[in-house]
């Protein structure tokens, strides 16, 4: 059994408040788990469990005020195997288990942590172990600096080996500056063999108690954490599709004369602007023009206001290994089509390459998405909020059509737009998209690309 | 020897979006995929109240507050109700504490990087320990400092220093729930206009120097969580 008690979060700190139980009675909790939350002058805090276990018994109320040390739960482990288990490889302190008992998250217990500092070592659990068996550890505690972050910093390189090692850098001493993993620290655990003895030791304690995707993966499930991005994705997209009157409009669009033009003028383009001359930039140029022809298609909704942006920025659909992200042509209606395919160009390749300035991704006024070169021939895309719209460019194929009542085969593409019916009519919305229509199939581009 | 760390100055950034994105760093920041790391921004009007805020404490109605154009916001902080808005630099320092989280040292340090500031500008501050965390001038507040620390190791939230803040705004609460003293501004203590552009360069040399961190811009996918509509 395992006593939590008020941690000591500074040296003048002598009381703390319980804020809020977040485990009850007879909850289940994993190492490192939010147990409680705290309260001191101007610092709130969660505090973490030391060990993986059962709650026994909760011993104050939400709201107390009581003395830094006073116990607060009880927490029973498994038959103590597992915590055991999981510090006995490396660090083979059979101390480990019972060693928060004493004073989690205090002052005394900390620097031996520092000195083992992983992503995987809760401060209060880790402490004792090393500090009680290990000499590379001890040392480590006398350079180990006041505050431990660098301690927590690893190198990607020592990320790699101990992941390539399946090593748990939990039992790995840090003998650099600091406190920090160095690659030899790692390279010896690994000539020392204990490495995948460390692994499997320490899986089955991470295994039991996870609330998260573990227990629904089963065999030939590949469980990936959410990135940062995607989960803003998806909380964008969520919102979107929430918050806004989704309709959807299509037109087909005949573009026979843009494939033969740039067929015609795609390898002098190249050669003189150092870049591929795609549609793209064709579809924008007419797209713009039919925004500032319906400024209302090129607006958001303000609370009681519609603004109608009197200016042009495209936003332009990318994806990248991170997932998709929208870069912006700034002032896109004062490009003719090499401007804008410049500009795509620019922005694509630093989209890519993550080296995207934060004021490149803000600002758009409507947005133009390109699934067509992977085949899609028809796509419902979700507004980019503030956006009214969203226009979706899919693939051009070659398709037979009538033609003064005759049948023809011509290089076709659906261009189509999910609009916001908040703001937006469907007569605007098929007006807005026929003269985008009207554009690609009228104008001579010719010009336009220097051809 | 200084320790790599990131810094993000994202602009203006409406509270939610940038409270959810330091939540995510912080969360990066516990899970060591991330070094330490700063955001310096600045937010639309916005009240918030930490955890031990009382309800009486915000006098304007949230009609009140809204007509004004800001918005309220119960957050995960310590503290009680603070403002921020235009003409303010916030701070959010996302800083790894290690596995001997003092928070007083962590708490008397970010004052110190305040004092440092205001001291380059030519204010005198101090800390009033017999009053309340934060940075003061004579009897009034110039930093609003609030933190939580995720897992008891990791710190959220930080410090607000007002700049050429609309003062009139803190009419609308007890801010810090003290009742019998008020905000001030480096502008307002120095009689011209000291701009968020003029502090930013301070903070972030004093916050590199008393955390003894430095600083290099983040990569742009850890940005563009504080951009407001980043993705289709």
């Amino acid at each position: 059994m395992t006593s939590i008690q008020m941690p000591q979060l500074g040296e003048t700190i002598v009381e703390g408040t319980i804020l809020k139980w977040l485990k009850r009675e007879g909850d289940s909790v994993d190492r490192d788990e939010p147990l409680f939350e705290i309260s001191t002058d101007k610092v709130d805090t969660e505090v973490p469990s030391p060990v993986a276990g059962t709650v026994r018994k909760i011993l104050v109320d939400e709201g107390t005020t009581v003395p830094v040390g006073t116990a607060l739960m009880e927490i029973d482990e498994p038959g103590a195997a597992a915590p055991d288990a999981a510090s006995g490889g490396a660090a083979s302190s059979p101390a480990s288990g019972a060693a928060p008992t004493t004073e989690p998250a205090s002052e005394t217990s900390g620097g031996a942590a520092s000195s083992e500092g992983s992503s995987a070592a809760p401060p209060a659990a880790a402490p004792v172990a090393p500090a009680a068996a290990s000499a590379p550890a001890a040392e480590a505690v006398a350079t180990v600096p006041d505050r431990g972050p660098r301690s927590q910093i690893l190198s990607p390189l020592v990320r790699r080996l101990a992941k390539e090692h399946d090593l748990d850098l939990a039992q790995i001493p840090g003998t650099g500056s600091g406190g920090r993993i160095t690659k030899a620290d790692v390279m010896a655990v690994i000539s020392s063999g204990e490495a995948r003895a460390t692994a499997g030791a320490a899986a089955p304690t991470i295994a039991p108690a996870q609330p998260m995707p573990a227990p629904s993966a089963g065999i030939g499930d590949e469980v990936v954490p959410v990135s940062h991005i995607r989960r803003a994705i998806a909380e964008h997209m969520l919102a979107s599709t929430q918050g806004t009157a989704r309709a959807w409009t299509m037109v087909e669009v005949n573009v026979d004369h843009l494939v033969k033009l740039r067929e015609r003028v795609k390898d002098a383009f190249q050669e003189r602007y150092g870049i591929k001359i795609t549609y793209l930039p064709m579809v924008v140029r007419a797209t713009v023009d039919a925004l500032l022809e319906y400024p209302d298609v090129n607006a958001r909704l303000d609370g009681e206001n519609i603004v109608r942006h009197r200016f042009v920025n495209m936003g332009i659909a990318v994806s990248y290994d991170a997932g998709l992200i929208v870069p912006v042509v700034k002032g896109a209606d004062g490009m003719n089509t090499i401007g804008v395919a410049r500009s795509i160009a620019d922005l694509a390749a630093r989209a890519r390459a993550h080296q995207l300035q934060p004021d490149e991704v803000q600002g758009a006024t409507f947005t133009i998405t390109n699934p067509g070169p992977y085949g899609s021939v028809a796509s419902v895309p979700i507004i980019n909020q503030p956006n009214v719209g969203i226009l979706s460019f899919d693939a051009i194929v070659k398709r037979p059509v009538v033609i003064d009542d005759a049948i023809a085969i011509r290089s076709m593409v659906n261009i189509s737009m999910s609009w916001d019916h908040r703001v937006i009519d469907g007569e605007l919305a098929t007006r807005f998209l026929a003269r985008v229509k009207q554009n690609l199939e009228s104008w001579d581009f010719a010009e336009d690309l220097g051809a | 020897m200084p320790v790599p760390a990131w810094l993000i100055r994202p602009g203006t950034v409406p509270y939610d979006v940038a409270n959810a994105a330091m939540h995510r760093l912080a969360e990066l920041r516990l899970d060591d995929e991330i070094p330490d790391t700063v955001i310096l921004l600045e937010h639309p009007p916005v009240f918030t109240a930490g955890r031990r805020a009382k309800v009486d404490e915000l006098l304007w109605s949230p009609e009140e507050v809204e007509a004004r154009g800001g918005l309220v916001r119960m957050i995960d902080r310590g503290g009680s109700f603070t403002y921020h808005g235009p003409g303010q630099v916030v701070g959010y320092p996302i800083l790894g504490l290690g596995s001997r989280p003092d928070a007083v040292d962590y708490l008397r340090r970010l004052e110190e990087a305040v004092i440092r500031i205001c001291a380059d500008v030519g204010v005198a501050s101090e800390r009033r320990a017999d009053v309340q965390t934060g940075v003061w001038v004579g009897d009034d507040k110039i930093c609003a400092i609030g933190v939580r620390l995720m897992r008891a190791r990791v710190t959220l939230h930080g410090f607000a220093l007002n700049c050429e803040t609309d003062l009139s705004w803190f009419r609308g609460i007890v801010a810090c729930g003290l009742p019998e003293h008020g905000p001030t501004s480096l502008s307002d203590q120095l009689g011209r206009r000291v701009s968020v552009a003029d502090v930013l360069p301070l903070a972030e040399r004093h916050l590199s120097e008393v955390f003894d961190l430095s600083f290099q811009p983040a990569p742009g996918e850890f940005v563009s969580p504080f951009q407001v509509a980043d993705a289709v």
